[in-house]
C-alpha cells in the first residue's frame, strides 16, 4: 500500500508491516495485558495480505485481511510515523 | 502487419462496463499507461477504485479478450490496481450520503446552549440564500428538530428507504420523527451509533448543497460515529459566553480536531439581551467569551447571536426565525453566522487529503 500525504510525502507500506502493527486491543493488548502480537511469532499468508481498505471519516484508515481481521483503526499520524 | 494504435485499444475496452458505477470503464479514467511495443505486444494499468472490486477477474479477462482480439496484438499484459480515492470514499461507497457535497456539523460540548436554534437558523438562512439543504438531527435522546421546524409528521417509507420530511424548504430527518410522542429512546451507546448511521444511509437524502448535521452535547457515541462514518466538511461549535460554556465547547473543539475534522469556527449563542421594557442592553451571561476562545485557539469567530424573545417564540412555533422575522437583530445574527460558515466551507473543498493505492 501506498500513501501520497498532503505535502506529497509518500510512503510505502508492505502488507505484513501494516499487520504486524495492527494497533488494535486484540492485537496490542489492553489494561496491562499482552496481546497477540506478542504472543505468536508467525502469522499465515492470510493474515499477511490486504483484502481492503476503507477509510474512517477523515482521520485514519481501516484495513482489513484476508483472514478477516479488521479491527485495527490506523490513525493518519499513526501512519506517517510507521516507517518501512 | 500494421500496430495497433491507442484508440483501437481504448475503443474496444470502453465496451467494459463498471456494474456499480454505471459507465464504461475507459471514460471512467481506469485504463492507464498503455502502451504498444514494436511487436504489438500491449501493456496497461487497470486501475480499479477499490481493491476489494467485486468484478476485478471478469474485467482483467475481459479487458484480455477484447484487446487479444484486435489484428496485430501479439501479447496483452494487463496490470490490475486500485486507487481508492479519499474525497470520493465511503465506507459503503454508494450508501452513505452519496448525493450530499457538503456536510456541516454543529456541536457544542455543553448542552442547553442552542445547538439546535442555531442548527434550523443556519439550515434556513442557506436555504434563503438558494442552496439544497437538508438537516438531520443526531440527537437521539432529546430531538427537538421536529418542533422547532413544526413538522411532527412521520416519514414515509418508499423502496425500504426513508423520505425526509419537508419543512421550510428543508429536508429533514430527525429521530423525533421516526419515535414521536412522549415515549423517550432509552438506548445504550452502540444503539445510539446504529441509529445515526441508519439516519445517513436509510434515508433517501436525494441530491443536497449542504446537510446540516445537529449533534448531541457531549463527546462520545454520536460525535465518534458521525466522524468516522462520513468525511465531514467541517464543525461549528456553539457555546454561549460564560466561561462553564466556552470551557466545554474547547473540548468539544479539541475533540473534532483529533478525529482530523476542521473547525470551522465558533459562535457565541444568548450573547446580549436587550430589554423591550427600558431598551439597555444585558449582558447575562457575560459577552465575548467564544471570540476570546476562538482567538485562543486559532479558529474563526463566526458571529454572536442575541437573546431574544422572538427566536424562542418562532422555534416553539415551529418556524425559524430566519423565515418569520428576518429584519430582527437575531435573523441578521444568524444571516451573517450562515455566510461565513459558507465560506469556510468553500475553502475546504480544495483541501488535500491523503491519496491511497493499494497494489
Amino acid at each position: 500500500m501506498e500513501i501520497t500525504w498532503e505535502d506529497g510525502n509518500r510512503i510505502t507500506y508492505s502488507a505484513e508491516q501494516l499487520r504486524w502493527a495492527c494497533p488494535c486491543a486484540e492485537c496490542r493488548g489492553e489494561m496491562g495485558a499482552p496481546g497477540r502480537l506478542s504472543r505468536v511469532k508467525t502469522l499465515s499468508p492470510e493474515e499477511l495480505s490486504i483484502k481492503d481498505v476503507t477509510l474512517v471519516g477523515q482521520y485514519a484508515l481501516q484495513i482489513a485481511f484476508e483472514s478477516g481481521h479488521a479491527t485495527g483503526i490506523y490513525t493518519f499520524p499513526y501512519l506517517r510515523a510507521l516507517r518501512s | 502487419m500494421a500496430l495497433p494504435s491507442s484508440q483501437q485499444i481504448l475503443a474496444v475496452l470502453s465496451h467494459i462496463q463498471d456494474p456499480d458505477l454505471g459507465r464504461d470503464v475507459v471514460s471512467l479514467g481506469m485504463i492507464k499507461e498503455l502502451e504498444v511495443n514494436h511487436e504489438g505486444k500491449v501493456s496497461f494499468t487497470f486501475e480499479l477504485t477499490t481493491p476489494a472490486c467485486p468484478v476485478r477477474d471478469r474485467f482483467k479477462s475481459q479487458a484480455q479478450d477484447l484487446v487479444g482480439e484486435i489484428p496485430g496484438v501479439t501479447g496483452v499484459d494487463v496490470r490490475m490496481t486500485a486507487n481508492v480515492r479519499p474525497a470520493f470514499m465511503r465506507p459503503r461507497p454508494s450508501e452513505i450520503l452519496p448525493g450530499v457535497k457538503q456536510t456541516i456539523a454543529v456541536a457544542s460540548g455543553k448542552g442547553g446552549v442552542g445547538k439546535s436554534t442555531v442548527a434550523v437558523n443556519l439550515a434556513a438562512a442557506l436555504r434563503n440564500s438558494g442552496a439544497e439543504v437538508g438537516l438531520l438531527d443526531a440527537d437521539i435522546y432529546g430531538p427537538s428538530i421536529p418542533a422547532m421546524t413544526g413538522s411532527r409528521q412521520v416519514p414515509e417509507q418508499v423502496n425500504g428507504r426513508l423520505r425526509p420530511i419537508e419543512a421550510h424548504g428543508l429536508k429533514l430527518m430527525s429521530f423525533g420523527h421516526i419515535n414521536p410522542g412522549d415515549q423517550p429512546t432509552i438506548y445504550r451507546g452502540p444503539m445510539v451509533g446504529k441509529a445515526i448511521e441508519a439516519m445517513m444511509i436509510q434515508v433517501d437524502w436525494g441530491q443536497l448543497d449542504y446537510l446540516v448535521i445537529d449533534l448531541p452535547p457531549g463527546t462520545g457515541d454520536a460525535s465518534l460515529t458521525l466522524a468516522q462514518a462520513v468525511p465531514l466538511t467541517g464543525v461549528a461549535i456553539v457555546c454561549t459566553p460564560q466561561d462553564v460554556a466556552t470551557d466545554i465547547a474547547v473540548k468539544a473543539l479539541q475533540m473534532f480536531r483529533k478525529l482530523n475534522v476542521t473547525p470551522l469556527g465558533l459562535i457565541e449563542n444568548m450573547s446580549w439581551y436587550i430589554c423591550p421594557s427600558c431598551g439597555h442592553r444585558h449582558e447575562i451571561f457575560s459577552h465575548g467569551g467564544a471570540e476570546s476562545a476562538a482567538k485562543r485557539l486559532g479558529v474563526p469567530f463566526l458571529g454572536a447571536v442575541p437573546l431574544e424573545e422572538g427566536i424562542r417564540e418562532d422555534a416553539d412555533n415551529g418556524t425559524p426565525v430566519v423565515i418569520s422575522r428576518p429584519d430582527s437583530a437575531g435573523a441578521k445574527a444568524f444571516v451573517h453566522i450562515a455566510s461565513q460558515v459558507a465560506a469556510r466551507t468553500s475553502i475546504q473543498s480544495f483541501r488535500q487529503l491523503p491519496v491511497i493505492n493499494v497494489h
